[in-house]
């Protein structure tokens, strides 16, 4: 029996970009987050050092997989209309929407794996890790809505951009924006500016960066609760637009 | 071969069928310009049939429009049978598209195949075996393991194509098809295609290349501005379109404007393009054309270098058949 038209889509995507460069973007550079960030912050602590930094670092590097995931989503659609095999696909037995779910799927697969590989590198640096069953699927589950979140968002950005520069511009403005202006590598403080205060509330990584604290640590503070249903709606948004602009989009163009 | 593990998707279905039918279609990307202007025609199974157009004729859209990468403006289209607003995901699957912009995966030659085998849910033992068979067929045992960005041009069109074939299909679109490729690809491709053809299948081709036109298509329709100017077999066009004979002759020795000039006096009915010493000639009565430059020659002393009588071409056709729509 023929596999689903979405699952055959998906193994062409990961098949076209495991590649040296789509790894470097996607594990090489959080991996190098988490040594030079985990060991120079590491040793400015007065408490706990390297260790709790460390331990404190490996669930927001982990959560920042599922925008790595996202922006290779969102490049996936720009590579395959630049080289123009979106045109192609879509002449053969598939769907729009097939087409953009297959993207989806291999952002999916790539932020869990992503941050499974996060996980066993922070691992072998730490030398031990306390993560429950219902910790690692609170951690994979919200890397996965952060994933579909992240994968949305990169797809909405690259249907509506005209051109490869431009994306890959705007690709970077949100990635630096996104990592720093969350709760990823420092806590929230309410000594921040007011600004950056917002933007860290308002970014979903954060969301899910906390979302996976809490599932190291089996505690999730109450305070942050009204994030989960938020990045749920967001995410559910996000992607009913990319959905949108991109069946709707003119690829005659291409 | 791979002819033998080829299928027709259609269950039944004879050589007079009509597989593609367009009645007045038209489309505009602007709301002004309409690229498809009221075109209708309809391709019958088992046909190879050729768009020919200058660059902008609307060509390119049509295919687009038969192959559901655009929803035309308006007008009916039926294709196998089916609406392509409704039923555009099963035409896709009964079509093969070769499009006319360079289309690749990032992976190797074989990969690209393999890739496309799996997307078309080829079984992986006809898989194997038909990548082998095209990768010969198309030349490509040398670079088969190549990335698809360390090829030439000619070798990435062959791999586009040659892909194309993975799949069973009972339409294949080839929006000029053999762009790069040398002489001896060409004919090898167009040949592997018409194999094809005697199996069922039917073509939809168009080419700025007008011999390969001429050997490669059973009906051609002339398309400019997006209306159809001409169309009918070959053989019809060219006694149709191209009426009048063509002459080409050289002078040396003389005033050769004085006698092409006294020549287009003595010819009615007959067209004289004049380049220098030199001119083309196109007669009614090639006969007593070429009478009138021997009396010519011999009366003016001008001499004939070269004098050549040639049937007409389809880019006669074409030619004439686009110019006259200028005209209007």
């Amino acid at each position: 029996m023929a596999a689903p038209n979405i699952l055959k889509l998906m193994y062409r995507n990961v098949k076209v970009n495991v590649d040296p460069g789509t790894l470097i973007i996607l594990i090489g550079l959080p991996a190098m987050y988490l040594v030079f960030f985990g060991f120079g912050f590491g040793s400015m602590l007065p408490t706990g050092g390297t260790t709790a930094y460390l331990t404190f670092l490996t669930p927001g590097i982990m959560s920042v997989q599922c925008l790595m995931a996202g922006t290779v989503g969102g490049g996936m659609l720009w590579a395959d209309r630049r080289w123009g095999m979106l045109a192609q696909l879509l002449v053969g037995p598939f769907t729009r929407f097939q087409y953009l779910l297959g993207i989806m799927l291999t952002s999916l697969v790539f932020g869990l794996a992503g941050a499974f590989v996060m996980l066993i590198g922070a691992y072998l640096i730490i030398g031990s890790l306390q993560l429950t069953l219902w910790g690692a699927l609170t951690v994979f589950g919200f890397i996965a809505i952060g994933s579909i979140f992240f994968g949305s968002l990169m797809l909405l950005i690259a249907g509506l951009v005209k051109s490869s520069n431009a994306y890959n511009s705007i690709q970077i403005f949100v990635l630096f924006v996104v990592n720093f202006a969350s709760t990823v590598f420092y806590s929230f403080s309410t000594n921040l500016p007011l600004p950056i205060q917002v933007l860290f509330q308002a970014n979903p990584l954060t969301y899910v960066a906390n979302a996976a604290r809490g599932g190291f640590s089996g505690t999730f503070p109450a305070s942050d609760m009204w994030q989960v249903p938020l990045l749920v709606v967001e995410t559910v948004v996000v992607l009913a637009l990319a959905t949108r602009v991109y069946v709707r989009s003119d690829i005659s163009f291409v | 071969m791979v002819l033998q593990q080829r299928e027709s998707l259609q269950i039944s279905g004879d050589s007079t069928e009509q597989v593609i039918t367009i009645e007045n279609l038209k489309h505009t990307y602007d709301g002004k310009y309409f690229a498809l202007n009221d075109l209708s025609l309809s391709i019958r199974k088992g046909e190879v049939f050729g768009l020919l157009g200058k660059n902008g004729a609307g060509k390119t859209t049509l295919i687009k429009a038969l192959t559901t990468l655009i929803r035309p403006t308006s007008g009916k289209l039926s294709i196998l049978g089916m609406d392509p607003a409704h039923d555009g995901k099963e035409i896709r699957r009964r079509i093969g598209v070769v499009q006319q912009g360079e289309s690749f995966e990032f992976t190797t030659v074989e990969g690209n195949f393999d890739i496309y085998g799996v997307l078309w849910s080829v079984p992986k033992k006809v898989r194997l075996q038909r990548r082998e068979e095209l990768i010969k067929m198309f030349d490509l045992q040398g670079v088969r393991k190549q990335r698809y960005f360390d090829l030439s041009g000619g070798q990435k069109r062959r791999v586009q194509v040659a892909r194309e074939m993975m799949h069973d299909m009972d339409i294949l679109f080839l929006d000029e098809p053999t762009t790069g490729l040398d002489v001896f690809m060409r004919r090898a491709l167009l040949d592997s295609i018409k194999r094809e053809v005697r199996q069922g299948l039917t073509v939809v081709f168009t080419t700025h290349n007008l011999e390969e036109a001429d050997y490669f298509c059973d009906r051609i329709a002339v398309i400019d501005q997006g209306k159809i100017l001409a169309m009918d077999t070959v053989e019809n066009l060219k006694r149709l379109y191209g009426g009048k004979k063509t002459i080409e002759v050289t002078l040396s020795g003389g005033d050769a404007t004085a006698f092409f000039a006294e020549l287009e006096e003595k010819l009615s009915g007959s067209e004289i393009k004049v380049e220098g010493s030199s001119a083309i000639i196109l007669a009614e009565d090639p006969k007593e054309a070429l009478q009138r430059i021997v009396e010519l020659s011999q009366s003016t002393g001008v001499q004939v270098e070269w004098l050549n009588v040639r049937k007409n071409t389809l880019e006669d056709v074409f030619i004439g058949s686009v110019s006259r729509n200028e005209e209007e």
